[in-house]
């Protein structure tokens, strides 16, 4: 069979986007990505790949080499060689399999013919803080400077926004993305009456209402927690090393100490600062010493053989391309082997930035039983108070003394040892596990050893008998300290650094010249006679002359509530990236998020009360014009629809139906997971034999659930979530029938739809039609329309009608999960139990409008 | 459906289904709401506007990855001047510098390990095979060897991850992911990439697989391979609950698709369309997938072809058999993992286990495939991730030795698939250390299995970091035209 298709032209050409056949041509907006794309590999910043000494990212240069005339095309070379048929002469060279568009021609013509003129690259050069653009419309109703820039643009193709969504959208869009959980009924109705109209004509949105609403939801630690999952995406933090053994590590107090960053509503610039380095501080307190777990989240290898250096050189190359793109939007790690090709950054400047990262007091590596049984590596610390801290120290100690003096008699303690093995009658009272290791005379495991000589110290040798109880006793309490305090992996600054040098073929065994550490010159140089260090480096990221970091997340924040950023290149803030749709808006919301200290709360406050983003997500009333000329929804004439992220898919059915334990923090959950996950594809490691947990373990929020790197949660995976392998800041959205297999039938889904269902016999009232209308407000936080209702019912009553016949199914039905069972009829019960599973399938619950 | 509706999915289809991803994916299938099979895995690149660039001789592959890395000179590269070596050190001349593994690197001596294995040539060709695959040596002449493999990774899992993603460092999408985006599915019941696992009789840590193996990096994960479980459900949650007939699941799956399909019409949004395809196909899939893992209709001839050892579910014969009838089903990329080649010590007995777990069911495939006209348009590969030296690791005896990693040489074969039958390629030194002729790189092994797909390789890309990025990378990657049809 051949796969029809139908291709479009790609989305550089949304129209709304390019220049008008009147307006002056922009560099930045319509040449700019023209001839990065097209141009740049073999005419760009990469000295050692570019093609006959031409550079065209540099006005100068390409006018002095003949291929840019300004004001005249007819003399520009480029001009040319883009319009020849000549197949020898021709550019982009057919072999580069890139082809100009006609449009993109004719800009270029025009360009040149207005002067030829350049622009710095917009998102390297420090944002002005723009004024709010007047607007005649009225959509925004208590709505804020955004409004006014988004409505400017829409303005000028002659629509505005939508109508404002309903209460019970509103409500359940900004409760699912703040919190990542959906309200509960009582909030709904509290909000809903709020907005209801005296006159009973339906509903107005209260600004009053709305704003608490918001300020609650922002107030909620369950803020903190949906904050943290994006940003676990962005450190690739997990609870395994990775790579082939793939052993557990202990990091969760880093994870709590981001979402207790997050609920308190610690500045950007000091949260950046305390990750980065916040072992640099003066007199640094513990919390901000945990902080900088940040950069020990990357992956650990520990395979046997494996050649030290070469993995401690790959840990700090991911720090840098992990800062790069957390923080400044930067593909960083293209310059790793070579030149960038696209931006102006050198493989020298790589390895600046690397140097930074590069005097850890680290191995890099997790070589031997660490990697086989899991633990953590140095640097670390532990967690708890002053007083668990010492504790643990003097512990320790003592536990290091006890071992120093046996070792000190270990000659005289084995001779002993030796002649009492040998000597027969002395046995009598030995147990009968250590007499048949002594008895069967082969060579001894080393666990048998073990096993064997602490027997020998511990019980029949009375010179050692009493300090090995000692030491028993307080291994007993160090490990119950452990428990409560764990040590989690830190940074901690070697006294004299490593030198560093750049990396020929980004090779560990082909270094060059040395390197020291800096940042790179496009951007604005780090302050005189501060040291260069992680501190002045991360200082240097939250500085207000640092172009990127406050664009960058703003950006990724409008991502989160609007579906695209406003630069849609979320990822990359370079010369390859999509010029922004309202580069105004994106600066205005930069240099607001600065001046209101880097208030993250403010400025997700100040997105999710505008106007734009109230508005309706209903795609039907769309004028036809507007769907074809901005088919993604660019413009924004109206909110995304947005399918929930995976973990809120499964937060959320554990919410409707009661099952959520809200417990913050603390070590790593153990929810069901089909058999052999683990172990089907690996033996290696501690992380096998997966026991899910039996309590309230099985309904923590996902983002407690284990991560094992090699093997993640599967139900993660299928809704799109990152593997936590290495950074990653833009998840995929996809739709996929494994997707529709995993919300019908795995039992963390099939037992919600039990426990809801218990719940529609039990509190939604007396008969079918009032339980499923309860339900699906639970649900959809919206009453069903009349249509909805008696087809739940109809379904409900057939489904009644087959347990009825079979008995036995409905108790098997029921028997999902490992809730308790109400005391109900099981065939009723398993009836409601099918409609539940309908009702938490729909499109509408696992999607936010 | 209102008329307006149907017009507005035109251009809302365009955002659909890949939404958010970073590329500059702005098309897709028109028409997918009318052809499920399309929703899957099934939208083309930008970057193939005239697929297929080149005449398509393989509609699908079977890879049949060796995990571990098998000996190259105990199988298919004999060296019997090595045996008036025995023990000997490895000349610097050969080592030439190749660093090692730490696993090696600290021994005092690095004596050559003469394979025990007698070899002989078979068929027309003259292929060497060794003694371990009997079965193998029956088909010598449909096999292609290309003996000058080579890699840069020296440990296993940034070599594993290389084979499959083109890079040792996660984050980039596989072959099948590639190739499912690229070209989309052909069958409209299953998953276009689908992955098989088993154990045998080897250790079972030698070595493990990683999720990333079949990930889809930065392309949409819908387009992640599908990993068929050993136990349980084939495809994860595939079964209905404990007490829920395939009836009921059947008229719930209506109710759901009706209240599905008001929503629709009350929103507008083709995506709600898109989701009941997609429970749709969820539907047909617990259908097909017990149909297609269920064997009691293949006859006994055809059992006893993979051997013994097809009966037990998760072995590699029965996974060759599965294999067979994806292909069938036109799945595009079947991926196979077998494990248990990483043998450091005790390397003989070893590779005796792992040679009759795989020799004869990876010969019934072929052979099978071939008796049903399969063969020629399905491409099979066969190989590890590296290959192992010459010297022994530990201590060699006359009977007994281990080798470690080896990057820069080892081999590899493949079959069918417009790819020339009874050949081999590639010549290593007397140590099968150095590759003396005919390099091929791993880049070049996937753009020949793009070529024989229909696939410019450099045409295949996907923008990501503001690059091209391609399976084949950023250095030069050349087809091996010498080994195609």
């Amino acid at each position: 069979m051949r796969i029809s298709f139908t291709l479009l032209l790609s989305i550089f050409a949304v129209p709304s986007l390019i220049a008008a056949p009147q307006e002056k041509v922009g560099f930045n907006r319509d040449i700019r990505p023209i001839l990065s794309e097209n141009c740049y590999y073999c005419h760009g910043p990469d000295e050692k790949h570019r093609e006959e000494d031409l550079r065209l990212d540099i006005r100068e240069e390409a006018i002095k080499a003949g291929a840019i005339t300004p004001g005249n095309p007819e003399k520009s070379e480029l001009i040319e060689r883009i319009f020849t048929d000549d197949e020898e002469e021709i550019m982009p060279q057919p072999k580069t399999h890139k082809v100009l568009t006609a449009v993109q021609k004719d800009l270029l013509k025009r360009w040149i013919a207005e002067g030829a003129e350049y622009e710095p690259h917009w998102a390297f050069a420090v944002p002005k803080h723009p004024a709010t653009p007047p607007v005649k419309s009225k959509a925004a109703a208590f709505g804020n400077g955004i409004d006014a820039f988004i409505l400017q643009k829409l303005e000028t193709e002659n629509v505005s926004l939508s109508a404002p969504a309903d209460p019970h959208t509103l409500i359940r869009r900004v409760t699912l993305d703040l919190t990542g959980l959906p309200p509960s009924p009582a909030d709904v109705n509290v909000f809903v009456n709020a907005c209801r109209n005296a006159d009973g004509s339906g509903y107005t949105i209260s600004k009053a209402a709305y704003e608490a609403l918001v300020d609650r939801l922002l107030a909620s630690p369950t803020y903190g927690e949906n904050m943290a999952r994006q940003w676990l995406d962005y450190a690739r933090y997990a609870d395994s090393h990775g790579f082939q053994t793939d052993s557990s590590r202990t990091m969760w107090p880093w994870r709590d100490w981001v979402i207790r960053a997050f609920n308190e509503n610690k500045p950007f610039d000091q949260f950046t600062i305390e990750q980065l380095a916040g072992d640099l501080l003066p007199n640094p307190t513990n919390a901000q010493i945990v902080a900088t777990g940040f950069h020990r989240n990357h992956r650990i290898n520990g395979e046997g053989g494996l050649i030290t250096e070469e993995w401690r050189i790959e840990n700090i190359i991911d720090r840098v391309d992990t800062t790069g793109s957390t923080w400044l939007g930067l593909t960083l790690g293209c310059a790793r082997c070579h030149d960038h090709k696209y931006d102006p950054i050198s493989q020298k400047e790589f390895y600046q930035m690397f140097s930074f990262f590069n005097n850890i007091a680290e191995t890099g590596v997790a070589v031997g039983a660490l990697n086989r049984s899991g633990g953590n590596l140095d640097p670390m610390i532990r967690v708890g108070t002053e007083e668990q801290v010492t504790q643990a120290k003097e512990l320790q100690g003592r536990i290091d003394k006890i071992n120093a003096t046996l070792k000190e008699s270990e000659k005289k303690i084995a001779a002993a040892q030796s002649v009492w093995e040998k000597s027969k009658l002395s046995h009598d009272q030995t147990p009968a596990d250590i007499k048949k290791i002594i008895t069967s005379g082969g060579k001894r495991s080393k666990e048998q050893k073990a096993l064997v000589d602490k027997y020998y110290r511990s019980v029949v040798d009375q010179s050692t008998k009493q300090i090995m109880a000692e030491l028993d006793q307080l291994q007993k309490q160090l490990m119950a300290l452990d428990k409560i305090t764990p040590l989690t992996m830190v940074m901690k600054e070697l006294p004299t650094p490593r030198k560093a040098f750049i990396l020929k073929r980004g090779q560990y065994t082909d270094p060059g010249e040395e390197v020291t550490a800096n940042t790179p010159a496009v951007l604005p140089p780090l302050p005189a006679g501060e040291p260069h260090n992680r501190l002045t480096l991360a200082k240097w990221i939250v500085s207000p002359t640092n172009p990127l970091t406050a664009r960058v997340w703003v950006n990724r924040q409008w991502e989160h509530f609007f579906g695209y950023g406003i630069v849609k290149t979320s990822e990359n803030f370079g010369m390859q990236s999509e010029p922004p749709t309202h580069p105004e808006l994106l600066d205005w919301l930069a240099t607001e998020f600065v001046s209101s200290g880097w208030d993250m709360k403010a400025m997700m406050k100040r997105m999710v009360m505008s106007a734009t983003y109230r508005q309706a997500s209903l795609i039907k009333t769309m004028p036809k014009v507007l769907l074809e000329k901005d088919p993604y929804n660019r413009l924004l004439a109206r909110a995304p629809r947005l399918r929930l992220p995976a973990e809120a898919i499964r937060d959320q059915a554990l919410s409707i139906s009661g099952l959520l334990d809200q417990r913050i923090g603390g070590p790593s959950a153990r929810p069901y997971m089909p058999k052999g996950v683990w172990d089907e594809t690996s033996v290696y490691g501690d992380l096998r034999n997966y026991q899910a947990d039996t309590n309230g373990g099985l309904y923590r929020r996902s983002l407690y659930t284990i991560w094992k790197r090699t093997a993640a949660p599967p139900t993660m995976l299928i809704f799109d979530s990152a593997a936590r392998e290495i950074c990653t800041v833009k998840r995929s959205s996809t739709n996929t029938p494994l997707q529709a297999l995993a919300l019908l039938n795995e039992v963390t889904f099939v037992e919600a739809a039990r426990v809801l269902a218990q719940r529609m016999m039990l509190e939604g009232g007396s008969d079918p039609a009032q339980r499923i209308a309860w339900a699906f407000r639970q649900a959809t936080q919206r009453e069903a329309t009349d249509e909805e209702k008696s087809l739940l019912q109809k379904s409900f009553e057939k489904s009644l009608t087959t347990y009825r016949a079979a008995p036995a199914e409905a108790t098997k039905l029921v028997a999902a999960g490992n809730s308790p069972i109400a005391k109900v009829d099981p065939i009723e019960l398993a009836a409601y139990t099918v409609t539940a599973n309908v009702i938490l399938n729909l499109d509408e619950v696992i999607t936010r409008d | 459906m209102n008329s307006f509706i149907l017009q507005a999915q035109d251009a809302i289809n365009r955002r659909s289904f890949l939404s958010s991803t970073s590329s500059v994916l702005g098309l897709t299938a028109l028409n997918s709401l009318l052809a499920p099979q399309l929703l899957h895995g099934a939208v083309p690149t930008p970057n193939l506007p005239s697929f297929p660039q080149l005449p398509i001789k393989a509609k699908r592959v079977i890879y049949l990855f060796q995990s571990g890395a098998p000996s190259q000179m105990d199988l298919f590269d004999p060296k019997p001047q090595m045996q008036k070596l025995f023990g000997k050190d490895l000349p610097d001349s050969i080592r030439q510098g190749q660093r090692l593994t730490g696993m090696t690197s600290g021994q005092k001596s690095f004596p050559v390990a003469p394979s025990i294995f007698k070899f002989a040539e078979h068929g027309q060709s003259r292929a060497t095979i060794s003694e371990l695959m009997p079965h193998l040596s029956t088909i010598a002449d449909e096999l292609c060897f290309i003996k000058s493999m080579r890699t840069d990774a020296i440990n296993h899992d940034p070599a594993i991850t290389f084979f499959q993603t083109g890079r040792q460092i996660p984050g980039y999408p596989s072959m099948g992911s590639w190739l499912s985006y690229g070209l989309g599915s052909e069958n409209k019941d299953l998953p276009a990439f689908v992955v098989l696992s088993s154990f045998g009789s080897g250790r079972r840590d030698d070595q493990p697989l990683y999720d990333r193996l079949w990930g889809s990096g930065f392309l949409p994960s819908q387009y992640q391979g599908v990993k068929f479980r050993n136990t349980g459900d084939p495809v994860l949650y595939l079964s209905n609950p404990n007490g829920m007939s395939a009836a009921t699941r059947r008229q719930s799956l209506d109710d759901l698709n009706a209240l599905n399909h008001q929503r629709f019409g009350a929103i507008g949004d083709p995506e709600i369309q898109a989701r009941i395809a997609q429970y749709e196909m969820a539907f047909r899939m617990q259908t097909s997938v017990p149909e297609l893992t269920d064997f009691s209709k293949e006859p006994q001839h055809i059992i006893d072809m993979y051997g013994p050892d097809v009966k037990r579910p998760g072995s590699y014969a029965a996974n060759c058999l599965l294999a067979r009838r994806l292909a069938e089903r036109d799945v595009r990329f079947v991926q196979l993992f077998h494990m248990g080649w990483d043998h450091h010590s005790g390397l003989p007995k070893a590779i005796r286990g792992q040679c009759a777990d795989t020799d004869q069911p990876t010969t019934a495939l072929i052979k099978d495939l071939k008796q049903r006209g399969l063969l020629d348009d399905t491409l099979i590969v066969w190989g590890g991730e590296f290959g192992r030296t010459i010297y022994s690791q530990g201590a060699l005896t006359q009977d007994n030795y281990g080798r470690d990693h080896h990057p820069r040489c080892f081999t590899i074969f493949l079959a069918g698939g417009g790819i020339k039958p009874g050949m081999s390629i590639g010549v290593t030194d007397d140590f099968s250390y150095n590759i003396l002729q005919d390099p091929v790189s791993i880049f070049d092994l996937h753009a020949t299995m793009l070529n024989r797909m229909g696939i410019d390789h450099n045409r295949m890309t996907f923008k990501f970091q503001g690059l091209d990025a391609k399976l084949t990378g950023v250095e030069k990657a050349t087809a091996v035209k010498s080994i195609m049809l």
